[in-house]
């Protein structure tokens, strides 16, 4: 782009300097010819009032040795008839027309430039002289102005790309790195990240600029994690209480349908409170509060046990156990694994309204125990696979219709990378397979 | 007696080309040489310059009956010399001859042309259109050469008589001494 600008801006001026150039010299000698035709003009008067065209030849003839580029030249007299003719050597003659009503004429065709110039003594026209000038010259100073422009043209564009050259990688190294840690703020969410600002160009100042607006970025979101967490546990402990007596009353109360109203009220109250550890899970993410309590546990009684617990709370859709059901003991946070199952199952539950069927199947692979939760629902699009698992996404069309924060993934995620273990979708067209990968013996991940 | 010599070639060489010119300016057409020697005469004050005469008026003198006569008298009814009017003045004898700007000795003229000479003021341009006159003493003297009428100028009489002349004029003049 700077290159063909430069190509541009140099080619203009070129043009306007040949061109000014084929001007001035056009001027010029228009100017010396005019010149020339008045002297031939006055040092011929004498010759035309005495009728000496011999003398007048003469005159004329002198041009040989004064302007070897005139090819023609002649006197006319009043009647416009030939007084006297001079033709260079080795031309051709030529035959002037008359000459019009003004003073003097100046034309250029492509090879030659006409000049007439009335002879005036006084007041009396006397006759004319006709010059007819070769410009072969001006030919020559064209090509040469040519081939010079062409020549620095050539020159120009060359240097224009070296430049280019050296001072792009400057540029674009710098834009670049910019926008890799553009990215990676976009891709990760880590606000810390810094661009290094050396000098005081544009470029500087959009790595200054871009630092400060990380900085105020950074900065709401960790206040956002602060009243996330503050509210969340806030709205935790009464809601506790509440729970509590609700299943006292639950307990107690064996009328209907006041009975019916207590257990509508604890679910929904459940739904809640799990919507807050939930809320309090992602705080403690953000703040690096979040531990895992290692034990030895079997994983197949936690998978059944889960699976019986959430089939109690589902009663549309049958769970089903697939693959191996040896008992396995594993290390690693009961609670928190249990979690990342009743978080798949939920979605899978969720996401497959008309669907009845969702099976959970298990293998041990190696060191590493490896469950499938599959439903037969709504899928996930391609697209949007890998934004599944970030914080607060929720899928674009189902979002309406389905509940929920879009953190139970983004939590599930988090547990698994603290396990040193992955979690990840397999989905095309309909249904969706959840993995998770959960190392046998666990190994602190390096986060 | 070298001036008796002299004058006698120039009247040979003045029979010979008189028979010569007539046919050349016949080709020429014989109706334009006066014409144009009266030009000539006219086109003369232009490249001369007559010192210390202060007259408002310029006469040109011409001795002789000639045809020259008429153009140049019309000319001398529409053209100045510089400022100046222009009279014609005809002589039939050297006596005759009073102050002149431009004295026109015709070929028509019969008197020596010593007579004609002695009686001209100084300051006086002497035409001739007689062969070798201009040797004899005429500042300027017509003469036909390839059937084109010239000049013959001779420099000692101008500067004698206190005439300037012209370079542009003497670069077309045949110079005689």
């Amino acid at each position: 782009m700077q290159v063909f600008t430069s190509v541009i801006v140099l080619g203009l001026c070129f043009i306007v300097l040949v061109i000014s150039h084929i001007n001035d010299y056009k001027e010029r000698k228009s100017e010396g010819m005019i010149s020339l035709s008045q002297v031939i003009g006055s040092s011929s008067i004498s010759a035309i009032q005495f009728e000496d065209k011999d003398a007048a030849r003469q005159t004329l003839s002198d041009l040989q040795k004064v302007s070897p580029d005139v090819l023609n030249a002649g006197i006319l007299d009043q009647e416009n008839h030939l007084f006297a003719g001079y033709t260079k050597k080795g031309e051709d003659t030529f035959l002037f027309n008359s000459p019009g009503p003004g003073v003097r004429t100046v034309k250029f065709t492509t090879h030659n430039l006409f000049i007439t110039n009335k002879i005036i003594d006084n007041t009396d026209t006397l006759g004319t002289v006709f010059i007819r000038t070769d410009l072969k010259e001006l030919d020559n100073i064209k090509a040469t102005q040519y081939r010079l422009a062409i020549i620095i043209l050539i020159i120009g564009v060359a240097l224009a790309f070296l430049i280019s050259f050296i001072v792009q990688p400057y540029i674009s190294r710098r834009l670049l790195n910019l926008v890799r840690i553009m990215y990676h703020v976009s891709e990760t969410g880590d606000y810390s990240k810094h661009v290094t600002t050396d000098g005081r160009d544009e470029i500087s100042t959009l790595s200054k600029v871009f630092n400060k607006l990380m900085d105020q970025v950074r900065e709401s979101q960790n206040k956002k994690d602060e009243f996330i967490g503050i509210a969340s546990h806030e709205l935790k402990t009464p809601l506790t209480s509440i729970k509590g007596y609700l299943q006292v009353l639950e307990g107690i109360e064996n009328n209907e349908p006041n009975k019916q109203y207590i257990k509508k009220t604890l679910d929904s109250v459940n739904r809640l409170q799990q919507l807050i550890f939930d809320l309090l899970d992602v705080s403690k993410i953000q703040s690096g509060q979040l531990h895992l309590n290692i034990s030895s546990f079997d994983i197949n009684v936690l998978i059944e046990e889960t699976i019986a617990s959430f089939q109690v709370i589902s009663p549309n859709h049958t769970i089903t156990r697939k693959g191996s059901t040896v008992n396995l003991m594993v290390n690693a946070d009961r609670q928190r694994i249990e979690q990342v199952l009743v978080n798949l199952l939920s979605n899978a539950v969720k996401y497959s309204p008309s669907a009845s069927e969702v099976y959970v199947s298990t293998e041990q692979q190696g060191n590493e125990y490896i469950i499938r939760v599959v439903d037969f629902g709504i899928g996930v699009e391609k697209e949007e696979q890998s934004r599944i698992f970030d914080r607060f996404y929720r899928a674009k069309d189902n979002s309406i219709l389905i509940s929920g924060f879009g953190l139970g993934l983004y939590i599930c995620k988090d547990i698994m990378t603290r396990h040193n273990g992955k979690i990840w979708i397999e989905s095309e067209g309909t249904g969706s397979v959840f993995n998770v990968l959960l190392p046998i013996n666990y190994i602190a991940a390096n986060l | 007696m070298r001036n008796t010599c002299d004058r006698f070639k120039s009247w040979a060489i003045l029979i010979v080309l008189c028979t010569f010119s007539n046919v050349a300016l016949k080709a020429q057409g014989p109706e334009k040489e006066p014409v144009l020697k009266a030009a000539f005469i006219y086109n003369f004050t232009k490249y001369i310059e007559w010192n210390g005469q202060d007259r408002e008026i310029f006469v040109i003198g011409i001795i002789g009956n000639t045809p020259v006569y008429e153009p140049l008298d019309a000319i001398a009814t529409t053209k100045t010399v510089g400022e100046k009017r222009i009279i014609i003045r005809k002589f039939n004898t050297p006596g005759e001859i009073t102050d002149c700007n431009i004295l026109f000795i015709s070929s028509a003229n019969t008197y020596p042309l010593s007579s004609i000479l002695e009686n001209t003021s100084k300051g006086t341009l002497t035409i001739s259109e007689s062969p070798g006159f201009a040797r004899l003493g005429t500042a300027i003297n017509f003469v036909v050469l390839n059937d084109k009428l010239k000049f013959e100028a001779n420099v000692k009489s101008l500067i004698d008589e206190g005439l300037k002349a012209s370079s542009q004029l003497l670069k077309l003049a045949i110079i005689v001494d």
